[in-house]
């Protein structure tokens, strides 16, 4: 902590000039009248240099978009700055009144978010969002308006045509591109970034990044980066400020942060990165995993609980066309795998690849254009839609988020009662005891203290146990877990794919693990499929497929996952070449 | 971190479901809102009124033994009718029979409403287009006409007859709100969650997604009181009622039958028509403190930071729990680490 605090006071610094920002003892606080106020920034100082690029690092919670919209005086009753100043170049932005704080948006801060692609106006076309900013700023002449918008846009590698369409005719990423195209028209000297493609699929996330580094290189505006995932920050930031808890634990250059963390909380952060092309992959709680321990130790197969298999054959899943005129939406193309009892397997591919249309065709939620499924001896593409309940008894779902698949109006007790009631013979005391035992089972304990619980008084990764404990109730042959870890913070992550893998292995469960996430596909699956615009591109063992990628998409998907020991070397790459400028 | 399972448990307010807290603290809310207060209070007035009605009224609603068409005075505040009846314990013995036809026939109609709007809601195909034709039918029929048409078939059956006119009437505009917000409710990861549980329809329907309507519920049932409460005067003064009996109905239909304005007894229209517009206006204003529950951005004095499902119907509970837990991990850790950047070792 030591380089941390050796600057203190830069005010009496003689290049007090340097900095563009200055934020000191920050404190933000969430007021309210019912319960005490949350204080979710606690005295935070920090500076920040002209041209500098800056990461944001925490976990939900952690009070850093709070303090993003603090700096830029964005932030909204309920939150209230009960302490400490916010310099910006010379004045302190905590007594600006709203005007000089709109014309200030002008040359001086802007805010992309991660909603951003969301606050695109639907009924105005893309051109109209920049006319719209030059006629409440005037800082670009009238006739130089359509130049300056293409030449925007142009910034952030989109072609001018956008600029006549509508926010609806452009993908999630082109959006994101607009919205900092956009912010980026006021020239402002500063911009934050709060969680700018969190929204975004893998492959797309990485070409927007790509944009920004080189925009911020450009353009040379300083730059904070606000993230939950170090990878990302680390790969495009020159320094880390690492929050936790209201405060900035840790603040460091990005090659001294990997190389020589020196916060217990940032060390564990890093603990959760791995390549899953590396022979040997370990994650805290998945210690001996290697390339050896994958194939031997197969599930227990006629002695574990499965006994049926699962075959999908040929099966086509088309969706009619969105609007009349477009193409139909071939979701699934003539996919066919079989998921033997006791197997896990993982389906990968980014969003729109079709691998969740499998999870409903599978789970019968919808019907399969063409083709067949069929599980033992039930098939699943003639059930009618109340006989669901014979199907539902042995493949069970493990839903993505966490935060809504659970009734915020009913108690733990009652959704892990009811398929104990619908499925099994328990009732009474020996029901409720099951619940406790299911409680226990997937880590909650005591489990007498969980019952009563509503989900919100759950944390996240304790509300991923319950779905967890819910599919268990009643004792499935199949588990399809669907992107179960991707609404869960870095450091819970690791604990939940354990629970799952562990339930896998004592219970002899078969599971479908759908992900776009390949380092935890390597660790929970035996054999994986790769999935590309609804069709099977690549399959194999897990391992195998993951050291030795045979498909360019597969390749691609490997590349975009970030990895802040990659992101060193590429930093390093990126100085020696400017060295050598 | 490899073991979530010894994470401290959040507590906070109402770290057991109970009825009466979630209740209690729901009318906190209402009542932090300055217009709900105000309608709150005023029901309540009328409320206490009704009940209490022949202790605080100074005589009673029908006696006819005083001077006729009197005006105001010490012994009859607003004066007497033309049948020499006192105006003053009219109007408080009205107020019973305005309260009852508003919760009885604002209930009857929501229970209605809610049970066809979620079963049209979450049901398809064949059910859900003939439950379509049915509540478009009753949407289109223009309501007063219709009432009419009832009322003067059924013949002066007195108040039960008004309160079955004003529930058929009234049903069909709540069932279409609840429709859409159980079509929304349909397809979220929890009720998918119930029927991977096994829970038949009708479980689904009631036990996972009614609780979440709740604060909808409730602000359908003030509107169709309101509406019940109008409709109620309308057809007591158009005379399709019972005129027998003391609401604020009747009393506006004996004050014209005798013509009081002309008399310039204008006490006698105006104070049973303000009557029935304050209590009309209560219910609205409560409406507002309702609208606040399901969306604590409205809150007039800093609401609690939101996350979550979206547009989830006790968002209150939701808030609550989320920033208990931020605070509770916002005390935690007792240092206070000033953090300063060093701008020298940077530039290194």
């Amino acid at each position: 902590m030591s380089s941390t605090t050796a600057g203190r006071g830069p005010n009496g610094d003689a290049r007090a000039d340097d900095f563009l920002l200055e934020v000191k003892n920050l404190s933000v606080a969430y007021e309210s009248d019912e319960v005490p106020p949350v204080q979710a920034v606690d005295r935070v100082s920090f500076s920040l240099r002209k041209g500098e690029f800056v990461g944001l690092v925490g976990e939900s919670g952690s009070g850093k978009s709070t303090l993003g919209f603090a700096i830029t005086r964005l932030q909204k009753p309920p939150a209230v700055i009960t302490g400490g100043n916010v310099v910006f170049d010379g004045r302190d932005i905590r007594e600006m009144d709203p005007e000089s704080l709109r014309r200030q948006r002008q040359g001086g801060f802007a805010m992309v978010l991660q909603s951003g692609m969301n606050a695109l106006n639907p009924v105005r076309t893309i051109g109209h969002h920049f006319t719209d900013i030059f006629k409440a700023h005037g800082h670009v002449q009238r006739k130089d308006w359509w130049d300056r918008a293409r030449y925007l846009v142009d910034k952030v590698e989109l072609p001018p045509g956008v600029l006549a369409r509508y926010p609806a005719e452009l993908s999630g990423g082109m959006r994101q591109r607009v919205s900092i195209a956009l912010a980026l028209s006021l020239e402002p000297r500063l911009m934050v970034f709060d969680e700018p493609t969190t929204a975004l699929d893998v492959l797309v996330q990485h070409a927007v990044m790509d944009t920004i580094t080189t925009l911020q290189e450009s353009e040379g505006f300083t730059a904070v980066l606000i993230s939950h995932d170090l990878g990302v920050v680390l790969e495009a930031t020159e320094r880390v400020m690492v929050m936790h808890k209201g405060r900035i634990v840790e603040n460091a250059p990005s090659d001294r942060i990997l190389s020589d963390p020196q916060n217990d909380y940032t060390k564990m952060l890093l603990s959760h990165y791995a390549d899953p092309r590396a022979e040997k992959v370990s994650l805290p709680g998945f210690e001996h995993f290697t390339r050896a321990d994958a194939g031997v130790d197969t599930p227990a197969g006629e002695t574990g609980r499965a006994s049926r298999r699962l075959v999908v054959e040929n099966v086509s899943k088309t969706y009619p066309p969105p609007s009349r005129g477009d193409n139909p939406v071939r979701a699934v193309r003539n996919v066919s795998f079989t998921l033997e009892p006791g197997q896990a397997l993982a389906l990968v591919g980014q969003s729109g690849s079709g691998k969740s249309t499998i999870a409903k065709l599978i789970t019968g939620v919808e019907k399969p254009s063409e083709g067949r499924i069929a599980f033992g001896d039930l098939d699943v593409t003639t059930l009618p839609q109340r006989r669901l309940r014979r199907l539902h008894e042995d493949v069970q779902m493990i839903f993505q988020d966490p935060y809504s698949a659970q009734n915020p109006v009913l108690t733990v007790e009652y959704q892990l009662s009811r398929p104990i009631r619908n499925f099994t013979q328990l009732r009474g005391n020996d029901a409720r005891d099951e619940v406790r035992h299911l409680l226990e089972t997937v880590g909650l304990t005591p489990a007498e203290s969980f019952v009563t619980k509503l989900p919100h008084q759950l944390s996240g990764g304790q509300r991923q146990r319950v779905v967890v404990a819910r599919a268990l109730a009643c004792n499935p042959q199949v588990i399809i877990a669907d992107e179960p870890v991707s609404m869960l913070d870095v450091s819970l992550r690791a604990g939940v794919l354990k629970l799952i893998e562990d339930l896998r292995r004592e219970r002899g469960v078969s599971l479908l693990y759908i992900t776009h996430d390949l380092l935890s596909a390597r660790l929970v699956t035996d054999d994986i499929l790769v999935l590309h615009e609804g069709e099977v591109v690549e399959r194999g063992a897990t391992t195998d497929v993951m050291l030795d990628p045979q498909d360019e998409y597969t390749r691609a998907l490997l590349e975009a996952i970030p990895n802040p020991a990659r992101a060193h070397e590429e930093r390093a790459r990126r100085h020696n070449r400017a060295e050598s400028q | 971190m490899t073991n979530t399972s010894t994470v401290r448990l959040p507590k906070g307010p109402g770290s057991k479901p109970n009825m009466f807290r979630s209740f209690a603290r729901s009318f906190g809310v209402i009542w932090s809102n300055k217009k709900a207060r105000i309608g709150v209070i005023i029901l309540a007035v009328f409320v206490l009124a009704a009940i209490f009605g022949p202790l605080v009224a100074p005589y009673g609603a029908t006696v006819n033994t005083f001077p006729r068409s009197a005006n105001g005075s010490a012994e009859h505040w607003l004066g007497t009718t033309a049948a020499g009846e006192d105006v003053f314990s009219q109007l408080i013995y009205g107020a019973r029979i305005s309260v009852l036809v508003g919760v009885v026939a604002g209930g009857l109609a929501t229970v209605v409403a809610v049970v066809i709007g979620l079963g049209w809601g979450y049901l398809r195909g064949f059910v859900s287009d003939t439950i379509n034709f049915i509540v478009n039918l009753f949407l289109v029929i223009p309501a007063l006409p219709l009432m009419i048409v009832i009322a003067t078939y059924l013949q002066n059956g007195g108040i039960t007859v008004i309160i079955v006119v004003i529930v058929i009437t009234g049903w069909a505009w709540g069932a279409r709100v609840l429709r859409s917000q159980t079509q929304s409710l349909r397809g979220r990861d929890f009720v998918i969650a119930a029927r991977f549980s096994g829970d038949s329809a009708p479980r689904i329907i009631f036990r996972e997604i009614l609780p979440n309507m709740i604060s909808i519920i409730a602000s359908s049932f003030f509107g169709a009181a309101t509406a019940a409460i109008l409709a109620e005067a309308g057809l007591e003064f158009l005379g399709l009622g019972d005129s027998s009996i003391v609401s604020w109905g009747t009393m506006l239909y004996w004050a014209q039958n005798s013509s009081a304005l002309l008399t310039g007894q204008w006490v006698l229209l105006f104070a049973p028509g303000l009557c029935i517009a304050l209590l009309a206006m209560s219910l609205t204003l409560i409406n507002f403190g309702v609208d606040v529950i399901s969306n604590p951005r409205l809150r007039e004095t800093g609401s609690r930071r939101r996350r979550g499902p979206k547009g989830t119907p006790t968002p209150t509970d939701q808030a609550g729990g989320d920033a208990d837990r931020q605070f509770n991990e916002a005390t935690e850790g007792a240092d206070n680490v000033d953090v300063d950047v060093d701008v020298r070792e940077v530039q290194q």
